[in-house]
This record gives structure tokens, sequence and C-alpha cells, in this order.
């Protein structure tokens, strides 16, 4: 026999699978330490790329220059500036980062809360059918 | 008023019947804007020009999710690039990566708004952006309208110099590149307008969210008058020559637009039919779950019989 009540549950589950539970169920597999770490080490290795890009560019740009002053130049000072300048940037980024995930954790959690209230929802009235 | 209530109310009854096909309907025609506006101002590679091209892409899109067409998008204006020269090429797609890795890995959903601008650029109503990404956005928002006008004045640059840009010496590549790289940070415009679009968006936000009556109207006036205000300022302490009546007026036709995206768009919850499929253990269930959708009817008469009974109010739309 169908149950109707249950066949409602499961539509407004599915649909909040379909819709906002594509992004926020995945998150709820994760410690919030564990997701927010994840998130900032893949912040920090797109900081990197882009920081090689722009670095890559800027040689470009001045790559006659830079090619004629190579030997004259301070190369020990050079990398200084550059490492600080990729420090400085890569902590920033980072931050933000942890900013923002640990926010979306939050909100997520929070938008999961009445998900998993339907669940046990579902789960009783599994074991209320079983019983009969 | 009460026609435009009802004419809404269609509007979502129709959208909730027939939302499957809307849908990449609405993809396609934006996706079909985008790419014929890239050929018509950037489109230097002949065989990509053809509108035939561009007409399958967007048949493509439409059954994509919806920020592929940014990535379509960037490619085909990539390739435009390089048909041009090598330089530019790089140099746009420099932009692209760097905006992709730094911020669209954190709100990918934002990412229409990069599409949109340059849009609202090469139809001459800017302003919409910022106006209606302050309702329907967060201050975030700011950074991908900001890159979304970057990308419209680095395309305009190339196309206001194409013909120098096609005769660059090749021999050079390096000193080429510094050339556009020059050229393309040094316009003072293009940092104006992605500062007053941020500051009018952060406005926008603000404003709406306070619990003043009419906060929404107030919002839109007060970002679109901040708006006028800061390109004017800068316009006169930079040296630029922004034509003032073009402001205006596109100020003025944005925030029109913006009341009826307001009025249709932003305002309404065009709840969604849910196509769902789930299972138990004795059934397999395709549920295709219909929103109820109650028509306000637009004249409704109260009938006091007691009147010192409790008061009854109609619903009143704000």
């Amino acid at each position: 026999m169908l149950n109707e009540e249950r066949i409602r549950l499961m539509t407004k589950m599915a649909a909040y699978e379909e819709n906002e539970g594509k992004k926020t169920i995945p998150i709820s597999n994760y410690f919030r330490g564990d997701y927010i770490s994840f998130q900032v080490v893949k912040g920090a290795i797109s900081a990197t790329i882009a920081f090689a890009l722009v670095i890559a560019m800027y040689v470009y740009y001045d790559l006659e220059i830079f090619l004629e002053d190579i030997y004259k130049m301070d190369i020990v000072a050079l990398l200084k500036t550059v490492l600080t300048t990729y420090a400085c940037i890569l902590i920033g980024y980072m931050l933000i980062s942890y900013i923002v995930y640990s926010y979306r954790y939050t909100k997520a959690k929070k938008s999961l809360h009445s998900y998993f209230s339907q669940l046990r929802e579902l789960y009783v009235m599994y074991e209320k059918e079983g019983r009969k | 008023m009460t026609q435009l209530l009802v004419i809404k109310e269609r509007l979502i009854k129709f959208y909730a019947r027939l939302e499957v096909y809307i849908l990449p309907l609405l993809k396609f025609i934006m996706a079909l804007v985008v790419f014929l506006i890239i050929n018509g101002n950037v489109g230097y590679m002949n065989k990509l020009k053809n509108p035939a091209i561009a007409i399958i892409l967007a048949l493509v899109c439409s059954f994509l999710p919806s920020n592929m067409i940014i990535i379509f998008a960037a490619g085909y204006v990539i390739l435009h690039m390089y048909a041009l020269s090598l330089e530019c090429a790089i140099v746009v797609l420099l932009v692209f990566v760097l905006m992709f890795v730094l911020y669209f890995r954190f709100s990918p959903k934002d990412s229409m708004a990069v599409l949109l601008t340059p849009i609202c650029f090469a139809l001459k109503i800017p302003y919409v952006v910022p106006l209606s990404m302050g309702f329907v956005g967060n201050p975030m928002s700011a950074v991908s309208v900001g890159c979304g006008t970057i990308v419209y004045y680095i395309l305009k640059y190339v196309k206001d110099n194409a013909t120098q840009l096609g005769n660059l010496e090749s021999d050079s590549a390096a000193s080429n590149f510094k050339y556009v790289v020059d050229n393309i940070t040094s316009n003072k415009e293009m940092i104006l307008m992605v500062l007053a679009f941020g500051v009018t968006i952060i406005l926008v936000y603000v404003i709406k969210r306070l619990s003043l009556d009419h906060s929404w109207k107030l919002a839109l006036g007060i970002g679109a008058i901040a708006n006028i205000m800061i390109i004017l300022i800068g316009d006169f302490s930079l040296d630029l020559d922004v034509n003032f009546g073009a402001i205006l007026l596109g100020s003025i036709f944005s925030v029109l637009i913006v009341i009826i995206l307001q009025f249709f768009i932003f305002n309404v919850d065009y709840s969604r039919t849910e196509y769902v499929q789930f299972e138990d253990d004795e059934y397999y269930y395709y549920v295709k779950a219909i929103p109820k959708i109650s028509m306000a009817t637009p004249t409704v008469k109260v009938k006091r019989i007691n009147p010192r009974g409790t008061e009854r109010r109609t619903m009143g739309e704000d």
C-alpha cells in the first residue's frame, strides 16, 4: 500500500536533495575542521597558481630589461621580496578562505537541520509501519 | 496597479507550468545574445564569426549548467583575440584565469554578473548591473561586477585599437605585451567605474536591509544618485571626458529597468515545479510536485458586519 504521508515527506526531502542539498549534504560528510582545512589548502593552491602567473607576467612584461639586468641584480634581495610578497598573499588568501568556508559550514549545518529532522521522522514512520 | 499584479500572478503560473522549457530557452537566448555581441564587437576570427556557430554553441549552452555560458564566452573571446594578436590573447587569458582561480572558486553563483556587466555596457545601460546586484546579491558581488567591468574595458580597448594591435610587429613579442598591458592598466575610466559600481552595490545592499518603509525605493534612489556623483567627481578630478548626458540618461533608464525587474523578478517567488525520483523497499516514485499558487483576486470586498469585532484587513501588497 502507498503511504501518502510518507511519500509527501520523501518528496520534500528529495526536492531538498535536488536543490540546496546538492551543496549542503556533501559538506555534512566532513567534520568542521576537516572541511575548512581542506578548503584552505585548496585556496592556498589557487593562490600559488595565481601568484606564479602574475610573476610570469611581470617578468615577461619587462623581459628585455630583465635579461639585461639579470647579471647585475642582487638575486638574493629579489628572491626575498618575491618570497615575502608571496607569503603575504598566501596568508591573506588563506585567511579569507578560512572566514568564507567557516561561515559556509555553519550555514550548511543550519540548513541541514530540518533535513535531518525529516530523516528522523521518516525513520519513525518506518518503525511504526514495521510494527503493524 | 491591480492590472500589473494580475500580470505578475499570471507570469508566476505560467512559469510554474512551463519551467522545464522556459529555463533552457532563457539560457539559449542569453548565450546567443552574448555570442552575437562578442561577434559584433570583437569578431576578428572570420570562421568563428559565422552566426551558425553562435547558434549551435548557444543551443549547447541551453542544456548545460548556466555557468558554462561563461566558460564558452571566455573561450570565444580568447579565440577572437588570438586571431587579432597573440599578445591580446595572452593578456585576456591571464585575466580570465586569475579571475577564475582567485574569485569564482568562492562564489560561482555570482559569475553571471561578470557576463551581464559587459552586456549591459554594450547595451549602454551599465548602471542596471550594480543597482540590481545590490538587490539580489551581497557585498561580495562588487568583486564580480568589478571583474565584469574590467573585462568590458579590456575588450573595448581592443576594439578601439584593433588596427594598431593587428599590425604589431611579431618579432618583439615582449615589448608588444608590455604595450598592451600598459594601455589596459592605465585606463582611468575603468578604475573609476569599478570603484563607482562597487560603492553603489554596497550602498544599495546596506540601505535595502534597513528596517525602513520603502527601503528598496530609497536604496534604488540613493544608489543611482551615488553612482552618478562618484562618476562625476572622478570625471572632474581625473580629467576624463565622460559624457554627462549619457550617464544621466543611462541612469534614468537603468532605474526604470531595475524597478521593472524588482516588480516582476526580484520580489517574486517563482516557486518551481519539482520533478523528483526516489525509491523505497517496495516502489520507485517519480513525483511531479507542482507548487500551489493562490491567485490573489485583486478586488476583495471587505464587509464589516460587526464594527467592534476584530479588525480585518485585506492583504495589501507591499
